[in-house]
């Protein structure tokens, strides 16, 4: 398994974690700064997190009150 | 004067609520995974398959032209969807707010609020689908082979008007509800429609805007526009012209 990750080109994935890093960030900063949400705020922490990409979009699509 | 203060207003507005960040770096994401995806397909399967000792699965490659082309279908799907939820509530929300009344009860015309709105949302999605497709572009002559720089202009170019497209769908079922998740509902609905109808009466609906996607792959593998081509494209933008006009109507006799 180690030596199957070695192989792997990171140089080809670095930009594709580092943009998801950034999204997971300012979907952070934007949960704290923000008043209210569509239901509780630490739920909206938790799925941000944890489920890896759609949780911060779901997180700007659905949780921000307009 | 009046039009550029709204569109400012809106521009701000959607780089207040970070949509000028995460939109497009979603178009980035669901542009690159695909060909990501397929090129470490087979790694993946021989590393985590479970094959038999010396099993080998040999998966073909695709060539750069269908590799971009998977970037153009998930545009079509989750870039569709995305779009209609954004634009969902552009209209619809402020109607049910009572925003738009404080907008339009100042000397503001109907045919402004709306096109600067429109303009606002279509320089956003523009803007992250070319984005995205540059992205995609770098991946796929990295990944499957050389991909030149007119083709990836030629996919931009054509697919961009059904991106417009659908972003006007969306502002014109503005107009007709208040409930945001219902214009998401019907948008979708029409979208879908139009595919329907398109693919069913294909024969005679060679214009379709619907085709564009299907355009979009016959540019990237000839190079060549075709008279449908620009046909589709011509009726995209009368159709765009179109909506606007019957919005900005419904809006003006509709009781806010």
């Amino acid at each position: 398994m180690l030596e199957a990750l070695m192989q792997i080109n990171w140089a080809l994935l670095a930009p594709l974690i580092v943009i998801q890093v950034i999204l997971m960030i300012v979907a952070i900063i934007d949960l704290v700064r923000i008043e209210k949400t569509n239901g509780p705020k630490w739920l909206w922490a938790i799925i941000i997190i944890f489920v890896n990409v759609l949780g911060p979009i779901l997180y700007f699509i659905l949780g921000r009150r307009q | 004067m009046q039009w550029s203060v709204i569109f400012k207003k809106e521009l701000l507005e959607n780089w207040r609520n970070f949509k000028w960040i995460w939109v497009p770096i979603v178009f980035i994401i669901f542009g690159i995974m695909d060909p990501i995806t397929t090129y470490y397909m087979p790694k993946i399967i021989n590393t985590v398959g479970g094959l038999p000792e010396g099993a080998e699965i040999t998966i073909p490659q695709p060539p750069p032209e269908q590799a971009l082309l998977m970037s153009i279908n998930e545009y079509g799907t989750i870039g569709v969807l995305i779009i209609v939820l954004i634009t969902m509530g552009l209209i619809a929300g402020e109607l049910k707010s009572g925003v738009s009344e404080l907008v339009l009860s100042r000397p503001v015309t109907y045919t402004n609020y709306i096109t600067a709105k429109w303009a606002s949302t279509v320089l956003l999605i523009l803007a992250s689908f070319i984005i995205g497709m540059f992205f995609s572009w770098y991946y796929v002559n990295l990944l499957f082979g050389d991909l030149s720089l007119s083709q990836l202009f030629g996919a931009i170019f054509i697919y961009g008007f059904w991106m417009i497209f659908v972003v006007t769908i969306t502002v014109f079922v503005n107009t007709l509800f208040k409930v945001p998740g219902l214009v998401g509902f019907v948008s979708i609905l029409i979208v879908i429609l139009i595919h329907m109808v398109t693919s069913i009466f294909g024969r005679f609906l060679a214009y379709s805007p619907a085709n564009l996607s299907s355009y979009v792959s016959a540019y990237v593998h000839t190079g060549e526009m075709t008279a449908d081509m620009w046909s589709s494209i011509f009726v995209a933008i009368v159709g765009i012209a179109l909506l606007l006009l019957l919005s900005i109507n419904i809006l003006k006799n509709r009781e806010i």
